[in-house]
């Protein structure tokens, strides 16, 4: 008799996602998570006096959250309070023109127009290819699980749809944008979302170009910080009987006759469960938890063959006034192929210059509370950042990478910044890793391009351990604060129908 | 015979198509090339 029926290693979004669900289904659960809270890159922490979010500073696809939130019994409007962000966002090109695209799509083709009339039709045609794409991933894709080619043929048979939108699974963002847009500075404007799939525009897969679309659909933000959303999931989890333990850091996963059986806590406790799912990186859980030895030798090759994705450097700042900002979101960019160049002369050189592409987030000017009185708080995404650096190490920089980044953005978008900064704390890739347990400190766990993607990527129902199963953005459909949510659904679908 | 013709002409014919890519386009296939091979044994995993 096993002490519980499912323990979940990892309480990011995809482990409370599919946690809270089993609970609620009925299952005992247990969700171990080392950190001392719950939410992995998508969490609020508190520093004198200042609320700043870890790593995800919105939402979009709030439709794909909420299902997990139906399947438990409410909604996330009843659970989290959302701020709707409008403008989306404020973007500043290389030579300084500014456009604030509108959350109506009406009015962005209005902003477009203004700088370049041409491509308003470009913008009409490629919203209405990409509604079309989402309206059929939101039907097919978000929910389907990516195990097998049955899975992928079931996925196309329910919603044919997606044959339509092959060309976006074989050519990259560059590609659509360029398709639809012919104004440079327009192409620049919607250049960096490829980021968001964390590679830059020309090796980041087309697919991921629906995102500067599917934001005017309505960008969130969660009051009182991005935390709200995964502290609703533990709630919902433990009103169902969900048990947590934080600051608890599992060492190695039980494996008996090609089963997971339960984990072992780094003090040396035993923890025996009839299932068990992962929310951790899956070369970690392969290689480091499992042990190539449990593994067939086809499987060992694909886990040591993945690459790990972009890790984002992050700056958190506490300033004592109201920063110029035009919305929760202003972006300092660059044309797509300098962000290119980038990709390849700086971030794959282990280099990190000043002048590139940044988001800045400023939480408290959609949600009070998140600051003292008087005093706000803004959180700059940085460009990717090499985990090695060439020559020095991130520690050795932080120092005067910080105050050249805020003198920087005092320059260039935020006046007066530099003058009234309180607080500021500046994590590197080996700072996230060190924090999150995620290697090298990479965002999406694992590189998302095709070779990576569906059938490609670690599946939901491991091939190679019985009773375990993968959720987070090491599975499909991938990172993301609605994927990872959506991957725990997946999971459970599967428990259902195999267990 | 025919089917050396057939093969020297299509070889010719991407190597063609490839060099009249964009730089982009090169390293967007050259980067899925790359991990084809992978692709395989990661269906496994």
């Amino acid at each position: 008799m096993s002490d519980y029926d499912v323990i979940v290693i990892g309480a990011g979004c995809g482990g409370l996602s599919a946690g809270s669900q089993l609970a609620r289904k009925g299952f005992k659960t247990l969700v171990i998570e080392q950190s001392d809270m719950v939410g992995g890159c998508c969490s609020t922490f508190e520093a004198q006096g200042y609320r700043f979010d870890l790593g995800a500073s919105l939402i979009e696809d709030v439709e794909v959250i909420n299902w997990c939130f139906e399947r438990l019994g409410t909604t996330i409007y009843d659970e989290v309070e959302l701020v709707e962000c409008d403008p989306i966002y404020s973007v500043i090109l290389k030579d300084g023109t500014r456009l604030t695209y509108p959350l109506s799509s009406e009015h962005t083709a209005r902003e477009i127009g203004q700088i370049a009339p041409g491509d308003v039709m470009g913008w009409l045609k490629y919203g209405a290819y990409m509604q079309g794409f989402m309206d059929a991933a939101l039907d097919g894709f978000f929910l389907a699980p990516g195990n097998t080619l049955v899975d992928m043929i079931k996925m196309f048979a329910k919603t044919p749809a997606l044959l339509k939108y092959g060309p976006l699974f074989i050519s990259s963002y560059q590609d659509i944008i360029e398709k639809y847009f012919k104004d440079p500075r327009i192409r620049e404007s919607i250049g960096y979302q490829s980021f968001f799939g964390g590679l830059p525009p020309e090796l980041c897969p087309g697919y991921i170009a629906m995102i500067p679309w599917s934001e005017h659909a309505g960008i969130y933000y969660s009051k009182g910080g991005m935390i709200g959303i995964p502290d609703a999931l533990k709630r919902l989890g433990e009103k169902s009987g969900m048990q947590l333990k934080l600051n608890t850091e599992v060492k190695r996963l039980i494996v008996s006759n090609g089963r997971a059986a339960g984990v072992e806590l780094q003090d040396g406790t035993e923890v025996t469960s009839d299932l068990v799912i992962s929310d951790i990186n899956a070369k970690t859980l392969y290689l480091d938890l499992i042990g190539e030895e449990h593994l067939p030798w086809l499987a060992r090759i694909g886990i040591k063959s993945y690459e790990y994705s972009m890790a984002t450097p992050m700056l958190y700042l506490g300033i004592d006034y109201e920063p110029p900002l035009a919305g929760h979101h202003t972006i300092t960019t660059l044309p797509m192929d300098e962000l290119n160049d980038f990709w390849w002369k700086d971030y794959k050189q282990g280099r990190f210059p000043v002048e590139q592409y940044s988001i800045i987030s400023w939480s408290s000017g959609s949600s009070s509370g998140m600051a003292p009185d008087g005093h706000h708080v803004i959180v700059i995404t940085l460009a990717p950042g090499a985990y090695r650096l060439e020559g020095k190490t991130w520690d050795q920089i932080k120092p005067e990478l910080t105050q050249n980044i805020i003198d920087h953005l005092s320059k260039r978008c935020i006046p007066g910044l530099k003058d009234h900064v309180k607080y500021a704390d500046f994590a590197s890739p080996p700072d996230f890793e060190k924090r999150l347990k995620s290697p090298e400190g990479a965002i999406y766990a694992l590189r998302q391009d095709l070779p990576s993607s569906l059938v490609f990527r670690p599946a939901t129902r491991s091939k190679s351990i019985k009773k375990l199963y993968l959720v987070g953005a090491s599975t499909h459909p991938g990172g993301g604060v609605p994927t990872t949510i959506a991957s725990g659904m997946i999971a459970v679908d599967l428990i259902d129908k195999y267990e | 015979m025919k089917n050396l013709f057939i093969l020297a002409f299509s070889i010719l014919g991407i190597g063609y198509l490839y060099n009249n890519l964009s730089d982009s386009k090169k390293r967007f296939l050259k980067e899925l090339l790359r991990q084809v091979p992978y692709m395989i044994p990661r269906y496994f995993t």
